[in-house]
């Protein structure tokens, strides 16, 4: 085991790692900008150095202050927990070259999955679902019958394409063609390039991902999925374990096929493979290979402590666990409080003044505010997470609704209000909502003003 | 790192300043209460610095690179521009850069800080005379940490 584990990040992640450091009886050096000198993974951490200014790419993203931090106070371990540099292939290899162990997989695997194309023909290769698609298509009647195959609608795209451009879609066969020709013509005088291709096109998709656990040494499970379906721009808000939308057979049958993917791939630390679902099948969208900022709905269900696992792997240790020693209990959702206008979502920087954090029963609170704390405008407006966890989902979201009620954050606008008007939306309770459903949502209250 | 609710006695200050007018002294210092005062005359500003602000309960990491001592107002103070290794001589053994009373010229080396198994050296930024040197050969450093003080002429 390590001595000591350099902590590079910030915020209620860096308290997330320290916590598990503290379990394990490994020593913490935390490390911060100037703007974060007060900040709660500072105050908690065995020791703290200031690495730089406050931009990110001075301080949490400045590579030869982290190593010299490390080597001022003789750390053995780096965790890079979530943004900054988690997925950087680069930052993995300085460590290595240092003597210091980076948490997290093989700077080799990171480089892989980080390049997105690549990342689709390897999870294609180890046989994890990716959307259908044809080779360039020659004619419409090619087009035609690879369509009828895979099920319309289809999406007719560039091969040389990106950004929305040579992208038409088809929802039945009589659009094909003219999607086929205005695809070429803009795909023709966008890249000069007329070779189109078809792929599957989603139209109500859920974003499920299932979460992973592998040491390295050829052993790697699955611990279920997780639902984050309800996003903003992209941006995950609301996630929860299991899945409203998964039943166990499904569940079993993609968190297998992920889990022998991972170990053909031998495949070190935690990871998390996202998907598309729509119609009972799965389609690979990337692989992160990182903690994810929602890997806290999966630990309580499972009981399992994800950090303690990724940073007992990194130390050399084989899995201590085996697929069957998995089990799945009750229901768990994260809401994400988020220093933002719940309406504009515009960001809203400025000092708490008051804050009380809901208890009881099955809840926990992962964040590093506090009455007095100024969030500085420099970083991300994740101020903390909110975890419920329950026997069944409608146990969680009565329970949700309570905690909800009991948070105090004062001197801020936050994302609290948000989530309590959620809980009451019938497709809520019911579990029935896609990606699109919260922004959807969100357009219907800004109409009504 | 700068300790919240370092708070400072300016009536002590006040009674300070006019016992260096009263007596002609040209300096001052004075510790109370983990606190530390020092009042100069015939500088350019009143110097202050503090040492071990008590810690808050949920400070628990006081053990380290991370110290506590700061020159908070003095404009001629030479802040750390990297986390690393700071040390007075150019190898060990040798005579340091610096020493306090010496004159300096701007871009003199003060000092060097080791990164990465580089050596980085910290140049004045301005000319003057080193009144304080704030760290000992082969002190570990964070960023922002004061270095040294040059006053102007």
């Amino acid at each position: 085991m390590f001595d000591k584990i350099l902590i590079a990040n910030r915020g209620e992640i860096a308290l997330r790692i320290e916590r598990a450091c503290k379990e394990l009886g490994v020593a913490t050096v935390a490390v911060h900008s100037t703007a974060d000198a007060d900040a709660m993974h500072v105050r908690l951490a065995d020791e703290s150095v200031c690495i730089g200014a406050a931009p990110a790419k001075d301080s949490y993203l400045n590579i030869p202050a982290i190593v010299a931090a490390c080597e001022i106070t003789g750390a053995d371990a780096v965790h890079p927990g979530y943004g900054f540099l988690a997925e950087n292939a680069r930052f993995a290899e300085i460590l290595e070259e240092h003597e210091l162990t980076f948490i997290g997989p093989s700077a080799e695997h990171v480089r892989l999955m980080g390049d997105k194309i690549k990342a689709k023909e390897t999870a294609r290769a180890l046989g994890i679902p990716v959307v259908t698609g044809s080779g360039p298509v020659g004619n419409f009647e090619e087009a035609k019958s690879f369509a009828r195959d895979i099920g319309y609608p289809v999406l007719v795209k560039a091969a040389a394409g990106g950004g929305g451009r040579g992208m038409k879609l088809a929802l039945f066969d009589n659009e094909l063609e003219p999607a086929l020709l205005t695809a070429r013509n803009e795909a023709k005088a966008a890249f000069g390039d007329d070779t189109v291709y078809l792929e599957k096109y989603l139209a109500h998709p859920r974003h499920i991902e299932v979460q992973v656990l592998a040491d390295g040494q050829g052993n790697a499970l699955h611990l279920g999925e997780r639902d984050c379906s309800l996003q903003r721009r992209h941006q995950k808000l609301w996630e929860e374990a299991p899945s409203p939308a998964l039943n166990e057979n499904e569940r079993i049958r993609i968190g297998e096929t992920v889990a022998q993917a991972m170990r053909a791939l031998n495949y070190r630390s935690v990871g998390t493979v996202e998907f598309l679902y729509e119609g009972g099948e799965f389609y690979f969208i990337e692989m992160n290979t990182r903690l994810q900022v929602e890997h806290t709905v999966t630990e309580m269900i499972t009981g399992l402590d994800l950090v303690i696992e990724q940073i007992r792997i990194a130390a050399g240790a084989p899995l201590s666990l085996r697929q069957e020693d998995i089990r799945f209990n009750g229901h768990a959702i994260e809401c994400r409080i988020n220093a933002e206008n719940p309406h504009t979502f515009r960001p809203s920087p400025g000092t708490i003044t008051h804050f009380h954090t809901p208890g009881g029963l099955g809840v926990r609170v992962d964040s590093g505010a506090y009455a007095g704390y100024t969030i500085p405008p420099y970083y991300d407006s994740l101020i903390g997470k909110l975890i419920v966890h329950a026997r069944t989902r409608n146990e969680c979201l009565m329970r949700l609704k309570r905690a909800l009620g009991e948070f105090v954050v004062d001197g801020i606008e936050t994302t609290i209000p948000l989530f309590i008007s959620l809980i009451s939306e019938p497709d809520i309770v019911d579990g029935n909502y896609d990606i699109h459903w919260l922004e959807n949502h969100l357009a219907k209250l800004g109409a009504r003003g | 790192m700068t300790q919240p609710g370092g708070s400072f006695d300016k009536d002590l200050i006040r009674e300070l300043a006019a016992l260096l007018e009263e007596t002609g002294l040209t300096e001052i210092e004075v510790e109370h209460e983990g606190k530390r005062i020092r009042v100069a005359r015939g500088v350019n500003l009143t110097t202050t610095l503090t040492t071990n602000v008590p810690q808050s309960e949920a400070r628990e990491n006081t053990r380290g690179p991370t110290r506590t001592d700061e020159f908070i107002v003095h404009p001629g103070t030479v802040t750390s521009p990297m986390v690393g290794t700071a040390y007075r001589s150019p190898e060990p053994g040798s005579p340091p850069f610096v020493e306090i009373g010496a004159k300096v010229t701007a871009g003199q080396t003060l000092l060097i800080i080791e990164a990465m198994k580089t050596m980085n050296q910290i140049p004045s930024p301005r000319a003057g005379t080193v009144i304080a040197i704030l760290f000992e050969d082969g002190q570990p450093v964070e960023y922002g940490e004061p270095l040294a003080v040059i006053e102007q002429r």
